[in-house]
């Protein structure tokens, strides 16, 4: 088993140490000192230069581990290719469309999907993607052409640095369709449910797209309190969040006072 | 930064990307809510680019790109389409398309769009 240097938290802090990474299972040298075969991983997230790799039966050891690009690369993909989550090959395609471009260069990579506890991951010779379960958007069993044939893929909408974003699975239609039980059951809490209205919707649409308040407003046609009312709708059935709170103002007598003497020395 | 010409059968589509545009500086030189309509308002106004969604009544937006680029071979268009329809693609940049959208879109990446198609 190889050497590297990595940095492991232990009781609250950063501590350089060593890690071997080996065929099945990977080992964290003092003061861990401790083994871990890939088949007891249940879960695995990364955040920049760090993984969080969660072990165990119960999933309750959880290790965080810091290092460069091309060590947590190779540990990632030991890590996929044998935790123990739903995994099957696959081609995809991630990310295909950005904030509803479409990415003309993007391509098939031929690879293996692992579905974890906390997110999707996609593995191939030189890409890694993983797609947190919180972030996904939505999940779609649909048709796309390819090689001029309309072939069945399973269509992940997700967010990615504040941009919407879509990434296609392309497998045989059996193995498509449990992938995509398996991920609409793993997405359940994100369905929605609830009836909308078609302003409710608009104004959706319209906060998706990036516009505010005032430019809502101006485009429907719609007071400030009949917005707010909107809003409350999004907020109550969970489809949009408070960002920040707009104030309005009426002025005190010293505001007042201000602008009477502005207006009799006019201010510049 | 551009004088456009947005093209889309709703109305509420059209006025979201006109307040998406102007954000970013544009000038909205026209409107149109269809394929016939579209060429008329592009021989009229000359804009230097197009927005264009594909699905809409009488002549549709694949139709309208043709006979856009038969008229001038050197227009910019962008094709604008629901989710789903991503394979009317290699239809559109075939037909002379230099960019395409999918709905629904966010603001910024449109802006960038437009403006790479914009400085080729």
């Amino acid at each position: 088993m190889k050497s590297v240097p990595i940095k492991v938290e232990h009781e609250g802090k950063w501590v350089p140490t060593t890690m071997g990474i080996g065929e099945d299972r990977f080992r964290i040298d003092a003061p861990l000192n401790t083994e871990i075969f890939y088949k007891s991983v249940v879960d695995l997230d990364e955040k920049k230069n760090q993984v969080v790799i969660t072990a165990g039966a119960e999933g309750k050891t959880v290790y965080r581990v810091a290092s460069v690009e091309k060590v947590l690369s190779v540990l990632k993909k030991f890590i996929i290719m044998q935790a123990s989550a739903y995994r099957l090959n696959a081609y995809f395609m991630s990310p295909a469309v950005r904030g509803g471009v479409l990415i003309q260069d993007a391509r098939w990579d031929k690879g293996a999907i692992a579905v974890m506890k906390t997110g999707i991951w996609f593995v191939s010779q030189e890409k890694q993607v993983c797609i947190p379960i919180g972030d996904v958007a939505g999940i779609e069993l649909t048709s796309r052409e390819i090689q001029e044939k309309d072939l069945n893929v399973v269509k992940i909408d997700h967010l990615s640095e504040n941009e919407v974003v879509t990434s296609f699975v392309l497998c045989p239609m059996t193995t498509l369709q449990v992938l995509y039980n398996f991920l609409k059951e793993a997405t359940r809490d994100s369905e929605v449910n609830e009836e909308i209205d078609p302003l409710t919707g608009q104004v959706a649409m319209l906060v998706y797209s990036g516009m505010d308040s005032s430019a809502i407003e101006n485009m429907l046609k719609l007071s400030h309190k009949d917005l707010d009312a909107v809003y409350e709708r999004l907020l109550e059935i969970g489809l949009a969040e408070v960002l920040y709170i707009r104030k309005e103002v009426q002025l005190t007598p010293k505001g007042v006072r201000y602008i009477s003497d502005a207006v009799k020395s006019p201010i510049n | 930064m551009g004088r456009i010409l947005i093209v889309d059968d709703t109305m509420f589509m059209r006025t979201l990307l006109k307040n998406i545009l102007f954000s970013g500086g544009h000038d909205i030189v026209g409107e149109a809510a269809d394929g016939a309509e579209a060429l008329a308002r592009y021989q009229e106004l000359k804009p230097d680019l197009v927005t264009m969604d594909v699905v809409m009544p009488k002549v549709n937006g694949i139709e309208a790109l043709k006979a856009i680029k038969a008229a001038d071979p050197a227009a910019k268009v962008i094709m604008c389409t629901a989710v789903g329809q991503e394979q009317m693609v290699k239809l559109a940049v075939k037909s002379g398309a230099r960019g395409y959208i999918v709905k629904p879109f966010q603001a910024p990446k449109v802006l960038e769009e437009v403006k790479s198609v914009l400085s080729a």
